[in-house]
C-alpha cells in the first residue's frame, strides 16, 4: 500500500496521517511549488507532495540542501508568482530566519506558506522552541490548525490567504499535529499551470535601505489592518455561553474542548487558529470577562499578546495560563492537567485519575540498526584511535550517527546543531593544544552546511580530521535523498555531486575514502588520515562509505535479492564477549552460558561480525555477491 | 440489533475507548493503529491517533495512542481502557497509562534492550505484574507469525486475538477489520492471520 495514496485520491473521506492531510490541503488550494529540508516532525508533508509530483506530474518538488535555500527558493517562486510552500522543522526555520524576515518586508505576488513542525518535549529534537514566536518577531502571520482534524482546512486556508494577502504565512503545527491520525474530507484537487512573470521594480524586490525603510512603514500598516480582520480566518470559532472564557489556540482547543464537556462545564471558548496577531476582536470580547482561561501547545504567545491587551483596554480579567503558573512551561498538553485548571478556576472539585507505578523498566533507547555501516566502522575508529595512542574529543553531529554517543562506542562528545561538528571542531582544536579533535558528520549533513565549515576550516588551518560518514541518503528523517545520491524528491535520475571533488575543492590536501563494511580498510584509511593531521597540523577527511541498511533492505527486497543470515559456530565461540560488549549488534544475543547467539529475525547478513570475532565463530550460512554490493551501492528510489 | 448498528449507536452517543499500543520499533505499531483507526472510522466511530515517528525504526521503545470518540491526541497517566502490547517489556512500561483493571493483550514475547551488560527482566516477573494489575490475555503472536512464514503479520494476529476477547465490542467488529484488510491488501496473508488468532 503506498504511504501516501490518499493524497492524490479523488474527492471523499479519508484516514490519514496530519501531514499528509497538510499535503493535501496545499493540493486542493493550487500549490505550484515546494521546497523543503526534511527534520522530524515535518518530513511527510513534502514526501506526501513528492508523491503527487511523481504519480500527477505536479506540483513542482524539491529537496534543498537546507531549509534557508528551501524557503529562499520557495520565495523566489512566490515572487515569480506561484503559490508556494517551505517545510521544515522548528530548528529549521533558525537556520532559514534570515529570508524569512526578509520576506516579510517583500511580500509575495503568488502566495508563500512556511511549515514550521515544532516538537514539544522534544521527541526528535535538540530543544522546544516555539516558532510562533517568529511571527510576532517577523510580522508574520502566523496560523495553527485547531488539532489535527483541522490540519488539512488550515493549510488551504494558509495559502488562500497568502495569496489574497500578498504576503508571507507561517503555518505552525506541532507533533501532535503532524504525526497524529484521523479522518478527512477530501474536496477537489485543484491544478494551476505555472506560468510565472516577474517585471524589473527593484523598489518592490530590493531591499536596499532606502526601500527597505519604505517597506518596514508599510509592514507595520498591514499588521494593524491584519489584527482588525484576521478574526473573520474561517477556522476561528467562537463557541458556547458562560461566564468563565477560554481562549484555545491551536491543538489547545481540543484539550479545552474535551475537558469542559468531561467537566460537564459551560464556557464561552475562543477556538483560535490565527495566534500572531491575536485579533483585535478577540481582546475586545475577551476583556469583557472576568476570568480568562488560555490554553496552548508550546511558550505563552497568545496569553502574553493577551495580556498586552487587555491591559490596552484597561480591562481587568484574571488570566490563568502559562506566564502565572497556571499551566506548565515545558512539554506537551494534557487532557488532565488542562482538566484540573478549569476545575480549580471554576471552583469545582475534581481527582485526576490514580495511576499504577509499574515497576521500573529498562531503558531502550534508540540503537543503530544491524548491519549499519556506522558500526563497522566506529569499530574501526576507536581501533585507529588506540594504535595511534590518542585521546580525542568527538565533534559531534546530528543523524543516525548521534546513536554512537552511547556505550560501547562513545565517539560523539559534543551534539549542538546540524554542521556544527566542523564548526565547533574548528574552535575545540585551536583551544586543545594536546587533544586531536575528530569531526563526524554524515553525508546530508555535510551538504546542509558542512560544506562552509570545511572551508573554514581549511582557511584557519584548523588541525581537524573531518570524517564524512556517506550512506547515500538522509537516513535519520526516513531516507529522504540529497546531491550526493543522484536521484531527486520524486526519485528521478538527478545530477550527482561527489563528496571528494567537493572536499578537495574547498582545498583539503589529505582525503581519503574507505569502505566503511571492512573493518580492517577503514582502521588503516583512518589512521592514515588521522597521522596527516598530528604531523601537518592541517584537517583531514575521512570519507567512510556504505549504504544504510534499511535502504539496502528495500532495495534486496525490490529485487529479490536474497539476504543470507549468519550463524554461530558453537564450537568456536568461546564467550569471550567482545560481540555483543565491544561491537554490540543487536542481532548478536549473549546466552546463559555466555556464548553469542545470532536472532535471525534480526540478522541482516552484513558480515561485520564476522570481522570482529578472533575465533572465527560467525558463519554466513550463505554468500550472496549481489547482496554485498547492494549494501555498498543501494541509495533510495 | 446487528454489531454494525450497535457500534454506529455507540458512535452517536460518543462512548470512549482510549486504547495504549506498545512496542519496539519496527513491530509494525502503526499499521497496528492504523487498522484499528480505519475499522473504527468505517463504524462510524470518530477516532484519533497520535504516533510516535522519527527513531522508531531503530528497535527503540514505542507508544501509539488511539483514542476513539476522543477529540485531543494523547492518552492520560491512568486513563487507558485497552491495551495491545507487541513486547512484554514495553507493556509494563507504558502500564501506567491504563485504568487499573484494563485489558491488557500483548504477545508473549520479549526483546531484551541491547544494552551492554544489562540483565533484562524476567519473562515470569512481566507476566506476574500485568496478570495482577490488569486484565491479561497472552498471545504468542510472534511465534505464530513465524511459524506462517512472515514475523510482520504479528500485529495482526495480536489484533485479531483482542478482536475474539471483545476489547473493541460497541465500537467496531472483525467484519469492519477484515474489510480494511482487504481495502489495504487484498486478500492474503494478513487476513488470514487475523483469523488465525
Ligand atoms: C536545522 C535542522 N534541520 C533538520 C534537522 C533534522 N535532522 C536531524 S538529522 C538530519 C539529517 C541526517 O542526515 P545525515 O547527516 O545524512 O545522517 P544519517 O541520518 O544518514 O546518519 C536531519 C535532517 C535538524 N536536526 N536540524
Ligand atoms: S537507519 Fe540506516 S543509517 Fe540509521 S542506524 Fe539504521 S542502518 Fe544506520
Amino acid at each position: 500500500m503506498p504511504r501516501y495514496r490518499e493524497v492524490v485520491r479523488e474527492p471523499g473521506e479519508a484516514v490519514m496521517l496530519g501531514n499528509a492531510a497538510i499535503a493535501r490541503g496545499f493540493l486542493e488550494a493550487g500549490l505550484q511549488f515546494a521546497a523543503s529540508y526534511p527534520g522530524t516532525p515535518s518530513t511527510e508533508i513534502t514526501e506526501a507532495l513528492a508523491y503527487a509530483y511523481k504519480t500527477l506530474g505536479w506540483p513542482v518538488v524539491q529537496w534543498s540542501v537546507n531549509e534557508k535555500v528551501a524557503l529562499e527558493s520557495a520565495l523566489g517562486a512566490a515572487i515569480a508568482g506561484l503559490r508556494s510552500f517551505a517545510g521544515m522543522k522548528h530548528v529549521g526555520l533558525n537556520v532559514a530566519s534570515d529570508p524569512f524576515f526578509s520576506s516579510a518586508y517583500l511580500g509575495v505576488e503568488g502566495a508563500l506558506v512556511v511549515v514550521s513542525a515544532d516538537d514539544p518535549w522534544m521527541w526528535s529534537s535538540q530543544n522546544e522552541q516555539d516558532n510562533r514566536w517568529y511571527g510576532v518577531h517577523a510580522y508574520v502571520f502566523t496560523v495553527e490548525p485547531k488539532g489535527v482534524q483541522d490540519a488539512k482546512e488550515a493549510a488551504c486556508h494558509a495559502l488562500e490567504w497568502s495569496a489574497m494577502l500578498k504576503r508571507p504565512v507561517l503555518l505552525r503545527i506541532t507533533t501532535r499535529i503532524a504525526h497524529s491520525r484521523t479522518s478527512f474530507k477530501l474536496g477537489p484537487l485543484k491544478r494551476i499551470p505555472i506560468e510565472g512573470r516577474f517585471e524589473k521594480n527593484p523598489q518592490r524586490w530590493t531591499l536596499i535601505p532606502e526601500f527597505a525603510r519604505r517597506h518596514r512603514l508599510e509592514l507595520l500598516r498591514y499588521w494593524e489592518e491584519l489584527k482588525a480582520k484576521a478574526h473573520q480566518f474561517p477556522l476561528n470559532v467562537v463557541e458556547g455561553e458562560g461566564d468563565v472564557a477560554v481562549l484555545a489556540s491551536g491543538i489547545g482547543y481540543r484539550y479545552a474542548k474535551e475537558a469542559l464537556e468531561e467537566l460537564g462545564l459551560e464556557a464561552k471558548v475562543f477556538g483560535l487558529s490565527t495566534p500572531v496577531p491575536l485579533p483585535d476582536k478577540f481582546a475586545e470580547e475577551l476583556s469583557q470577562f472576568e476570568k480568562v482561561v488560555v490554553v496552548e501547545e508550546g511558550e505563552p504567545v497568545v496569553e502574553l499578546q493577551l495580556r498586552a491587551a487587555l491591559q490596552e483596554l484597561g480591562s481587568k480579567a484574571k488570566v490563568f495560563g502559562k506566564t502565572d503558573g497556571s499551566v506548565r512551561l515545558y512539554g506537551e498538553l494534557d487532557l488532565e492537567d488542562v482538566k484540573e485548571l478549569l476545575a480549580k478556576v471554576f471552583g469545582v472539585e475534581y481527582g485526576r485519575p490514580k495511576a499504577l507505578e509499574p515497576p521500573k523498566m529498562p531503558p531502550r533507547p534508540p540503537v543503530l540498526c544491524p548491519g549499519c555501516p556506522y558500526r563497522s566502522y566506529f569499530y574501526a575508529l576507536k581501533r585507529a584511535v588506540n594504535r595511534l595512542r590518542v585521546e580525542p574529543v568527538y565533534s559531534g553531529d546530528i543523524g543516525c550517527y548521534s546513536l554512537g554517543i552511547n556505550k560501547p562506542f562513545e565517539v560523539q562528545d559534543i551534539i549542538i546543531d546540524m554542521g556544527a561538528s566542523i564548526g565547533a571542531g574548528i574552535g575545540l582544536s585551536k583551544a586543545l593544544k594536546d587533544r586531536v579533535v575528530i569531526s563526524i558528520i554524515g553525508d546530508s549533513t555535510f551538504f546542509h552546511s558542512g560544506m562552509t565549515a570545511l572551508a573554514d576550516a581549511v582557511y584557519n588551518r584548523a588541525p581537524l580530521l573531518v570524517i564524512v560518514l556517506d550512506n547515500f541518503t538522509t537516513a535519520m528523517t526516513g531516507h529522504q535523498p540529497h546531491p550526493g545520491i543522484g536521484v531527486d524528491a520524486a526519485m528521478r535520475p538527478a545530477p550527482r555531486i561527489e563528496i571528494e571533488s567537493v572536499v578537495r575543492g574547498l582545498g583539503v590536501e589529505k582525503v581519503v575514502t574507505v569502505d566503511a563494511f571492512n573493518i580492517l580498510e577503514s582502521q588503516r584509511g583512518t589512521e592514515e588520515a588521522l597521522r596527516y593531521v598530528l604531523e601537518n597540523k592541517k584537517p583531514a577527511v575521512v570519507i567512510a562509505r556504505g549504504a544504510c541498511a534499511l535502504v539496502a533492505l528495500a532495495q534486496a527486497r525490490k529485487r529479490k535479492v536474497e539476504v543470507p543470515k549468519y550463524y554461530v559456530d558453537e564450537s568456536k565461540c568461546t564467550a569471550c564477549g567482545i560481540c555483543y560488549t565491544a561491537f554490540n549488534c543487536p542481532a548478536i544475543l549473549k546466552r546463559e552460558d555466555g556464548k553469542a547467539w545470532i536472532d535471525p529475525a534480526l540478522c541482516v547478513g552484513c558480515a561485520q561480525c564476522e570481522q570482529i570475532c578472533p575465533f572465527g565463530a560467525f558463519v554466513p550460512e550463505k554468500r550472496v555477491k549481489e547482496w554485498e554490493r547492494l549494501l555498498r551501492t543501494a541509495r533510495p528510489g | 440489533m446487528g454489531a454494525l448498528a450497535q457500534n454506529r449507536q455507540a458512535g452517536v452517543r460518543g462512548l470512549k475507548l482510549e486504547v495504549v499500543i506498545a512496542g519496539v520499533g519496527g513491530q509494525g505499531l502503526i499499521t497496528l493503529a492504523d487498522l484499528i483507526a480505519k475499522s473504527a472510522r468505517r463504524a462510524g466511530n470518530d477516532v484519533v491517533v497520535a504516533e510516535t515517528h522519527g527513531l522508531s525504526q531503530r528497535g527503540g521503545s514505542v507508544v501509539v495512542y488511539v483514542r476513539i470518540n476522543g477529540s485531543a491526541p494523547l492518552v492520560s497517566e491512568g486513563r487507558g481502557d485497552l491495551m495491545l502490547a507487541m513486547e512484554l517489556i514495553e507493556a509494563v512500561r507504558y502500564s501506567k497509562f491504563l485504568k487499573p483493571g484494563a485489558r491488557v493483550v500483548a504477545n508473549d514475547y520479549l526483546v531484551p534492550p541491547p544494552l551492554p551488560g544489562l540483565e533484562p527482566p524476567k519473562r515470569e516477573e512481566l507476566v506476574e505484574f500485568l496478570n495482577k494489575n490488569f486484565s491479561l490475555e497472552l498471545v504468542d503472536a510472534t511465534k505464530r507469525a513465524l511459524d506462517m512464514g512472515d514475523v510482520r503479520v504479528a500485529n495482526v494476529i495480536l489484533l485479531g486475538r483482542a478482536l475474539k476477547v471483545g476489547a473493541f465490542d460497541g465500537f467496531f467488529s472483525a467484519e469492519d477489520v477484515e474489510e480494511v484488510i482487504r481495502e489495504a491488501w487484498g486478500p492474503g496473508r494478513n487476513l488470514e492471520a487475523l483469523r488465525a488468532a
